[in-house]
């Protein structure tokens, strides 16, 4: 599929996998019509506009829940909606809910004392951060 | 995970609940550092990236809105922190460096900045935002749950993925004619939103960019 401005507002977004992103990056060193393209849409983007795609995409218009996401690895859908999330994540290639599948996946099969280990550090770098709210006013 | 327990626990963590703030990186974690990773595609850089955003989250937490859904949250902190480290790498769109797309671009970028008097103010992008979430989200979720994902289908990949008419028909096996009318139907129900919420009717101008058929009556 060609790249058209909703894919340059992901991009430019960071929200592609890094295959997208070399695509388009790609195109972009050949194509100047791109580089024009990609120039104007940066420009309407300084002066504050936003397209219906990026605000459907922030704001997770049609995203499936986390659950809904596990009964679908798990094949446990109806019809519809198991074709349906395969389309919003293969087509649709929504960064948020191949995240959330990813993880459930990789729940799956991660050995336990690595997961623990990457939680205590995550913990540990951030809990400084916990007295700091007590004392903030809200 | 529900909201009310994600809000319990957003409670817990401003009372300095060291417990909470474990379960919220438990329950958070992974989801976060797989969607980091598939843009980093370095798992030390995404860890790394993942834990920047559970600070970015503490340091912002006096100013979350509990109504807002968590996770999302959390994933917009992780975009930033994303862009933030492709900056600081030189590898991010706008300020990559030598042979880079930037220089590609070969400082064509508008000289003059933006006037704020042409600007968007917040105030303004909110309630643009605002009446999207309003008309769409409802409209999307009502086709969801009547199983008519068709719809969703059509509507997503003309707005999400920039589709023209033609291209989502033949993706989907349908007629064009079928596509201009959901596409019709859709926009028609943001542009009465954004009607009534006061906004020009040139806001978005997907609301204007048809390239198939007019629509037809097909009840």
């Amino acid at each position: 599929m060609k790249i058209n401005r909703e894919l340059l507002h992901a991009y430019l977004d960071d929200l592609l996998s890094e295959t997208e992103t070399a695509r388009i990056e790609r195109e972009l060193r050949s194509s100047p019509a791109l580089r024009e393209q990609l120039r104007k849409l940066i420009g309407e983007r300084e002066r504050g506009d936003h397209s219906l795609g990026s605000i459907w995409r922030r704001h997770r218009l049609s995203c499936p829940t986390r659950e809904q996401l596990g009964s679908y690895l798990l094949g446990a859908l109806d019809e519809g909606w198991q074709d349906y999330v395969q389309f919003h994540l293969q087509t649709v290639a929504c960064p948020y809910c191949l995240a959330n599948l990813a993880d459930l996946q990789t729940l799956q099969r991660e050995a336990q004392p690595r997961v623990q280990a990457r939680r205590r550090r995550f913990f540990e770098s951030s809990a400084g951060y916990l007295k700091t709210i007590i004392s903030t006013p809200k | 995970m529900t909201a009310e327990s994600d809000r319990l626990l957003i409670s817990q963590i401003r009372r300095g609940d060291a417990n909470a703030w474990t379960t919220l990186i438990a329950r958070y974690e992974g989801r976060l550092l797989a969607f980091v990773d598939r843009r980093l595609g370095d798992r030390a850089a995404s860890e790394d990236v993942v834990q920047e955003t559970f600070i970015g989250f503490l340091n912002s937490l006096p100013n979350y809105d509990d109504r807002r859904d968590l996770q999302t949250y959390l994933f917009t902190i992780a975009s930033h922190k994303v862009t933030d480290y492709l900056r600081r790498v030189g590898r991010h769109p706008l300020q990559i460096g030598s042979d880079s797309v930037n220089e590609l671009l070969d400082n064509q970028l508008d000289p003059k900045p933006a006037a704020s008097s042409l600007a968007r103010s917040r105030e303004r992008l909110e309630l643009e935002v605002e009446a999207v979430r309003r008309s769409l989200g409802p409209l999307i979720r009502t086709w969801q749950e009547r199983g008519e994902f068709l719809r969703v289908k059509v509507l997503e990949l003309l707005l999400v993925r920039g589709w023209s008419n033609r291209e989502v028909a033949d993706f989907l096996g349908i007629k064009d004619q079928q596509v201009a009318n959901i596409r019709f139907a859709a926009l028609k129900k943001l542009a009465d939103t954004i009607r009534e919420v006061g906004l020009p009717p040139d806001v978005f101008p997907e609301l204007h960019a048809e390239d198939g058929p007019n629509p037809v009556d097909d009840t």
